[in-house]
């Protein structure tokens, strides 16, 4: 379980870098989106991951009464994720539209043709 | 009840930004309430700032949020250092946010100026207030986002482009400060700043891993801070957005990725030892581990910000390379606190740092605002068509020079005991421990310096002396906007006459920034939820 999580975050991770470095600036949304969500992925599973069974209900088989001995998952890393969840969709929707404004404005996607200079 | 005062800074950003919001059909309504919210902002952080350093029984206030002890809860910690930070951009804030009434146009300030204007007030008080990790990385966003709005605020080619940028690097940022923040919870178990420090600092803890994963938060505090190699952003940024926004980034934004690394590394950090032999790092503490990695990066953006400025050809562009290599000043003698053993250039350095920081807040400011009001009048900053502002105005000629020579260092002006306490921290460095590379490290200092006079000579001799230019002779500028900048250079002069109470100030927030164990003290982790 732990290789497989290991495994979709590194992937990811990949996938999110590999589109970040694309001159289309659709991709490059595409890639912080897939990025904030690898990021999300690692969050919670910094928490412990546990294989569930029948009698283990991930958060609330400890909540508010002894869990019994039962191992069970960390609700605060499900409070973090939850909160970097709201952050990078809202991010994501103000990138998307900051995209169309800036490919009306510069009348291309391609981000390296952009008016650039710092001068 | 005083615990309750640590909330009123930002209890009072996030009801102006409401409030600026619900009354925008009445636009002159609107600016009063922006402007009184912003004079309400910095009396509160007085209040905050006398109940915690200059009262007679001053000592830090802890807001537990919602009555949840330590470590369960959020914890809101108003000691020096946060005060300190706070005093600070509370200055900035009320001068650019009068300064904005008469320089805005009126439309975009109905819209969202405002509003979005003290948002970014409420993040960057909740990043000095908090006492959580995760908090600081919801206070960061906070910030950022509105920061983005503020980039992309005249929505042209340009401006649209430099948010783009913008936002692609700080989302990265964002995500490498929350893998960071979830491996600390991994490892230490738990993201309250205080009982990190007290478990860190337990006898017989090794932090190795800590240092790794707190690296990965230096580059995110970087980021934000514009140092090199992260710079890249504040060029584009300062320049795409509207002049008073690049004074408040410049001036406080920019101090809260330094307060970040002051707070993580010297507070949360102090205590923590490295037991095993780390491969490629070698250290015995992650503040050995931050020293020569926050030396390099300072002392590289004092050379490319200062060269950076002498080359370029506006002014709005020069004071943004600028600002990337005074905040190269302000965090070489921090890097010098980090790496030394001993305990009073330790406080040195970081004193250095924050009175440093002060100086470029107030001096930086001015000269944006500066700039801001040389845009209106001319319309333009760029330095080739600027010149002999002199004879156009007097007054505002003086505070432009009043800033000038604050940055460059000048007795009696703020600059000279920030320049000062800087060369004093890496003198005695080079005086009494000396390591490889100190000589160096004066030799950049100095590089530095020169670099400002040249830059900041360039901006003089080429705007303000000389014959009037076409469009300087038809300039006029605007009464309002002089006064504003002729009050923000009277408290460059004053912090520099008075500089007393400014040092005890900015004393108590070295003393409250190295001092571990009383913040463990003050927030006492460890209660029952």
């Amino acid at each position: 379980m732990t290789l497989a999580i290991a495994l979709t975050v590194g992937a990811l991770f990949t996938m999110g870098t590999f589109l970040l470095l694309r001159d289309d600036l659709v991709r490059v949304v595409w890639g912080v989106a897939i990025i904030s969500q690898a990021a999300n992925v690692y969050l919670i599973a910094m928490g412990g991951i546990e294989e569930g069974t029948f009698d283990l209900v991930p958060i609330l088989a400890g909540h508010g009464h002894d869990a019994g001995g039962v191992e069970t998952a960390d609700p605060l890393v499900q409070a973090l994720v939850l909160t970097a969840i709201v952050i990078s969709f809202g991010m994501t929707a103000f990138a998307l539209v900051l995209s169309y404004r800036a490919y009306e404005e510069n009348g291309t996607m391609n981000v390296t043709e952009w008016a650039g200079g710092d001068q | 009840m005083t615990a309750l005062l640590a909330l009123a800074p930002l209890v009072v950003a996030l009801v102006a930004s409401v409030l600026t919001l619900a009354v925008r059909s009445w636009p002159r309504f609107q600016r009063a309430v922006s402007v009184v919210s912003a004079l309400v902002y910095v009396v509160s952080v007085g209040a905050l700032a006398w109940t915690v350093v200059f009262a007679p029984d001053a000592s830090a206030l802890v807001y537990q949020v919602g009555g949840w002890k330590a470590p369960f809860g959020i914890t809101l910690v108003a000691d020096a250092l946060a005060a300190f930070m706070l005093a600070v951009s509370a200055v900035v804030v009320l001068f650019t946010v009068v300064f904005s009434v008469p320089y805005i146009d009126p439309e975009n300030q109905q819209v969202y100026y405002h509003p979005l204007f003290h948002f970014l007030v409420a993040g960057m008080t909740g990043a000095f207030l908090t006492g959580d990790l995760f908090n600081l990385f919801v206070w960061f966003e906070v910030m950022l986002m509105t920061s983005y709005v503020f980039v992309a605020f005249y929505g042209g080619a340009r401006h649209t482009a430099a948010a783009v940028r913008y936002v692609v690097l700080n989302i990265v940022g964002g995500a490498l400060m929350l893998l960071a923040i979830g491996g600390l919870y991994a490892t230490v178990g738990t993201l309250n700043m205080a009982d990190m420090a007290a478990r860190l600092g337990a006898p017989g803890v090794d932090a190795a891993p800590v240092v790794g994963l707190t690296a990965l938060l230096l580059a995110a505090f970087a980021l934000k801070a514009g140092l090199v190699p992260f710079q890249f952003w504040v060029p584009s940024a300062y320049r795409a957005a509207p002049l008073p926004i690049a004074a408040v980034f410049a001036g406080a934004s920019k101090k809260v990725g330094v307060y970040a690394i002051i707070r993580l590394y010297f507070t949360v950090l102090g205590d923590a030892n490295v037991t095993t032999e780390v491969p490629l790092v070698g250290v015995d503490s992650p503040l050995a581990f931050l020293a020569p990695v926050l030396l390099v990066m300072g002392l590289v953006s004092i050379v490319v910000g200062g060269v950076g400025a002498v080359s370029r050809k506006r002014l709005d562009g020069l004071l943004a390379y600028s600002s990337i290599g005074q905040i190269g000043f302000i965090v070489v003698p921090i890097a010098i606190a980090a790496g030394t053993s001993s305990a009073s250039l330790r406080h040195l350095g970081v004193l250095a740092g924050l009175v440093y920081a002060l100086h470029h807040a107030l001096a930086k400011s001015l000269l944006f605002l500066a700039a801001g009001t040389i845009r209106d009048a001319a319309g333009t900053t760029r330095l080739a068509e600027l010149s002999g502002l002199g004879e156009r105005s007097q007054v505002f000629s003086v505070t432009v020079l009043v800033g000038s020579l604050s940055l460059v260092g000048i007795p009696p002006l703020a600059g000279f005991f920030g320049k000062f306490l800087v060369f004093t921290t890496a003198a005695d460095q080079f005086a009494t421990a000396r390591v490889a590379g100190s000589s160096i490290v004066l030799g950049v200092l100095l590089l530095g310096a020169v670099l400002t006079i040249i830059y900041a000579t360039r901006v003089w001799v080429g705007s303000f002396w000389g014959a009037q230019s076409d469009r300087v002779e038809l300039a006029t500028l605007d009464g309002l906007q002089v006064a504003i900048l002729v009050g923000l250079a009277a408290v460059v002069v004053a912090v520099g006459l008075g500089f007393e109470p400014v040092y005890q100030f900015a004393d108590a927030a070295a003393e409250a920034a190295i001092d571990t164990e009383g913040y463990v003290t003050a927030v006492g982790p460890g209660g029952e939820p």
